[in-house]
């Protein structure tokens, strides 16, 4: 576990550079009991990876969603219980003892279910009926088509309750143990990626650059790739970027194998799994150059809108404090994509809630409070028509004091 | 792999969309609502950012029987097929009732009575209504999974061309296989060669695992003897090639007991690929594990390749699932031979075959370990 300059304190308490997994699942749990009596939720039924793995703690490397979406954990969580109940490919001897889950009992492991089949779905519907008070609410984040067709079996009342009512006020603040776990994670990522820029010349193909970051990643303790990784070439105008449904630039574009040249602009973006967090990388950086005093001007715009958001990021601002902020620098324009936001939260999902500046509009920015613990990742963009752009993305936990960077990438070839 | 971003073969599209198109007839369906990407990638042929782990429903990718058009989340016409017009793509969005009114205007138009949709969430099953008033909202995910099911020329040759990836990746992670590497540098071995062959997305990212003793994470180091069991796939074009071998590391320390462990992993690997003949039950896989005087693993012992994971899934746990299934000329199964002695651990091999009437036809051909 490697430690960067300064522990964030959330409510207070430092963040460990060393995770303690076990507390941190007992906080989990606690939070867990806690929103489901608040809701008036008996029981949860969980599909969705980062649901799972905040129930039981239990991480795996995940598949294409092919077989992913087939061959699944799924959890299911009592009130009255301390521990939740984990349906499980990956319960065997061979088993990873991450891939059991945090604090398990052995008669809270089960075998795997098979939601995607009506026979899947009647075996669980018998478990779930002995794990269960009669006539319970259930609330549950994702439904198969036969678990839809079966529905009488599983739920009392149609439709059912959303999980994320519970899930996600829990899972939007994270505690010191997950602060640890994402920092080594986010530190991994950026090891792998300095490898890449390290390498990076002209005549490489995007998909070499895949190559490097993947083993790297990987070999540094990376327990799978999220995102097909981002290498795009921004052109100097938006016109020659594909066509787009709001007129703003596209991005992002899937990676090929296109050669790269000396002078492209690249647009990278990354997201790679460690401890069941998702890390989160952006930079603009040149092929083979360095920027032009343009560009450079571009990098240095970035940086006032990132420095103004960053300036009101505390505990207690709200969401549209920040888009005010950032659009006080570039006064009309605002600087960052239509289709995304200007920052994103982080943590068992790559892009999760809060969303700040979306298309959820004004009004919800405004209503938007920020909480210590929060991940914020703020990604404004900078776009010159006719002279290409710049974009970063930086990983931010909200504190009782302000905010503190997760992120420790320097902005070469613009900038430290 | 090209290196402009194109959309998916006319004749593969066409084809499948043909298919989608018969199976919404035949089950009265007017319009899917599809929010699985192996089904929206099966309809509407534009490839689409790819991210690891299953899909949580939204609705994605929209097929309207009556006009065979296709409505696209897309914020970008990039690899989108030409038949996509501009007016049938909608933008992401963070707010689900501009999903809602994207798909109230496909309602106007298509005015369906029955719409069919591969999965829901609590808060889709209350949306859809409001986007279709006039409908009633039913289970569509037979519809594709029949469409789905067996395979056209064009599909197999794009699964191929998956598999040949996935065993020349795999292939450059064995050939890393040696005592004090670990299970995840291998599994980096493997994605560097994958991306360095131009497909940058794999179907499976649990690529290297030591059988043969107990194991603490995949940070454990592979000694001399160990027995490594290699699942390797890759996802390319949209479709998974799988290929799955089980190697020894170092030169000795195996000896006649893992000889023979082998020797029946082959016997029974044998069985199941005899098994993939057309008209057969699924319950046949079964069938050559019981034949072969081997218990059948709590794995899948056959998965339907395709765009993902296709029909059929052959495990232990959905005994009646596999006595109903069918297996059908066109159908494209990965067959999983496991067997182990707890005295040396499991080796597993698994291989690709296309049923077809003129029996059983295998599109992987990665070497076995042979000391």
């Amino acid at each position: 576990m490697t430690t960067t300059d300064t522990t964030p304190t959330v409510d207070g308490m430092d963040a460990p550079t060393t995770p303690d997994v076990v507390r941190m699942q007992s906080d989990r749990n606690a939070r867990l009991r806690g929103g489901m009596a608040a809701q008036g939720v008996d029981a949860l039924v969980l599909l969705a990876t980062g649901n799972v793995t905040y129930a039981t703690g239990a991480t795996w490397p995940l598949a294409d969603a092919g077989r992913a979406n087939v061959e699944r954990p799924v959890a299911v969580v009592v009130a009255g219980d301390d521990q939740a109940h984990l349906f499980t490919p990956f319960r065997d001897a061979g088993a990873s003892p991450a891939e059991r889950g945090i604090g398990l009992d052995d008669d809270h492991l089960h075998g795997p279910v098979y939601l995607d089949f009506d026979e899947g779905v009647e075996a669980f519907a018998e478990v779930l009926a002995g794990l269960l008070p009669a006539n319970a609410v259930v609330a549950v984040d994702d439904v198969t088509a036969a678990m839809h067709r079966s529905r009488s079996l599983l739920f009392a009342e149609w439709p059912p309750r959303a999980a994320g009512d519970v899930m996600g006020p829990a899972r939007l603040v994270k505690t010191p143990d997950e602060l640890a776990v994402m920092r080594h994670g986010l530190w991994i990522a950026e090891q792998a990626m300095a490898d890449v820029q390290l390498h990076l010349e002209p005549g490489m193909h995007q998909t070499d650059l895949t190559a490097r970051f993947l083993h790297r990643a990987f070999e540094l303790g990376a327990d799978a790739n999220i995102l097909d990784p981002i290498w795009q070439v921004m052109p100097d105008r938006r016109g020659d970027l594909p066509w787009t449904v709001n007129g703003d630039i596209a991005c992002p574009l899937l990676t090929t194998e296109r050669e790269l040249a000396a002078g492209d602009v690249l647009w990278v973006d990354t997201s790679m799994l460690y401890g069941g967090f998702h890390t989160d990388f952006g930079r603009t950086w040149i092929v083979g150059g360095e920027p032009s005093a343009r560009q450079q001007a571009q990098y240095e715009q970035w940086r006032a809108i990132n420095d103004a958001a960053l300036a009101v990021l505390r505990a207690g601002a709200t969401g549209a404090e920040l888009t005010a902020a950032a659009r006080s620098v570039t006064n009309v324009e605002t600087p960052w994509m239509a289709h995304f936001y200007l920052a994103h939260g982080m943590g068992l999902d790559s892009a999760e809630a809060p969303f700040i500046g979306s298309d959820l509009g004004d009004a919800f920015d405004a209503s938007l409070v920020l909480e210590a613990g929060t991940i914020v990742v703020l990604e404004p963009v900078v776009w010159d028509e006719g002279h290409s752009g710049y974009r970063s993305e930086n990983v931010y936990v909200v504190t009782d004091d302000g905010s503190r960077d997760l992120t420790d990438y320097p902005y070469d070839p613009y900038g430290n | 792999m090209p290196t402009d971003l194109l959309p998916d073969e006319r004749a593969l599209r066409y084809g499948r969309r043909e298919r989608a198109l018969a199976a919404m007839a035949d089950a009265d369906l007017d319009v899917l609502v599809l929010g699985r990407p192996a089904n929206v990638r099966y309809v509407a042929g534009a490839p689409l950012l790819w991210n690891a782990g299953p899909r949580g429903f939204s609705p994605s990718g929209v097929l309207v029987r009556v006009t065979g058009e296709v409505h696209l989340l897309s914020t970008w016409d990039e690899g989108v097929p030409e038949e996509i017009t501009h007016d049938h793509l909608y933008g992401l969005t963070w707010d689900p009732m501009n999903l809602v009114a994207a798909l109230q205007r496909i309602n106007e138009s298509a005015a369906p009575q029955r719409v069919g949709t591969d999965a829901l969430s609590p808060l889709f099953a209350k949306l859809l209504p409001l986007a279709f008033p006039g409908a009633e909202v039913v289970d569509g995910e037979p519809a594709l999974r029949a469409a789905r099911r067996t395979k056209t020329a064009e599909e197999i040759t794009a699964i191929s061309g998956a598999i040949g990836i996935a065993e020349t990746a795999l292939a450059a992670a064995i050939a890393e296989l040696r005592p004090g590497i670990t299970e995840r540098e291998l599994t980096g071995v493997f994605m560097d060669s994958m991306a360095s062959h131009g497909i940058t997305t794999p179907a499976t990212q649990d690529i290297a695992r030591i059988t043969s003793r107990p194991r603490s994470g995949r940070d454990e180091r592979v000694q001399t003897g160990d027995l490594v069991v290699f699942d390797a796939g890759v996802v390319a074009g949209g479709y998974t090639g799988e290929v799955g071998r089980t190697w020894v590391a170092g030169t000795r320390g195996h000896g006649a007991a893992a000889r023979e462990l082998f020797r029946r992993c082959h016997d029974l690997s044998a069985r199941l690929v005899d098994a993939c003949t057309v008209g057969a039950s699924a319950d046949a896989l079964f069938g050559a594990y019981a034949s072969a005087g081997e218990a059948v693993p709590a794995i899948p012992v056959a998965r339907g390749m395709g765009l993902g994971l296709d029909d059929p899934l052959v495990v232990r746990d959905l005994p009646a699932t596999a006595a109903a299934t069918t297996l059908e000329a066109g159908a494209v199964l990965a067959v999983t031979a496991s067997v182990t002695d707890p005295a040396v651990g499991t080796i597993t091999g698994q291989d690709v075959v296309v049923v077809t009437a003129a029996g059983p036809e295998l599109l992987t051909n990665s070497p076995w370990w042979d000391e």
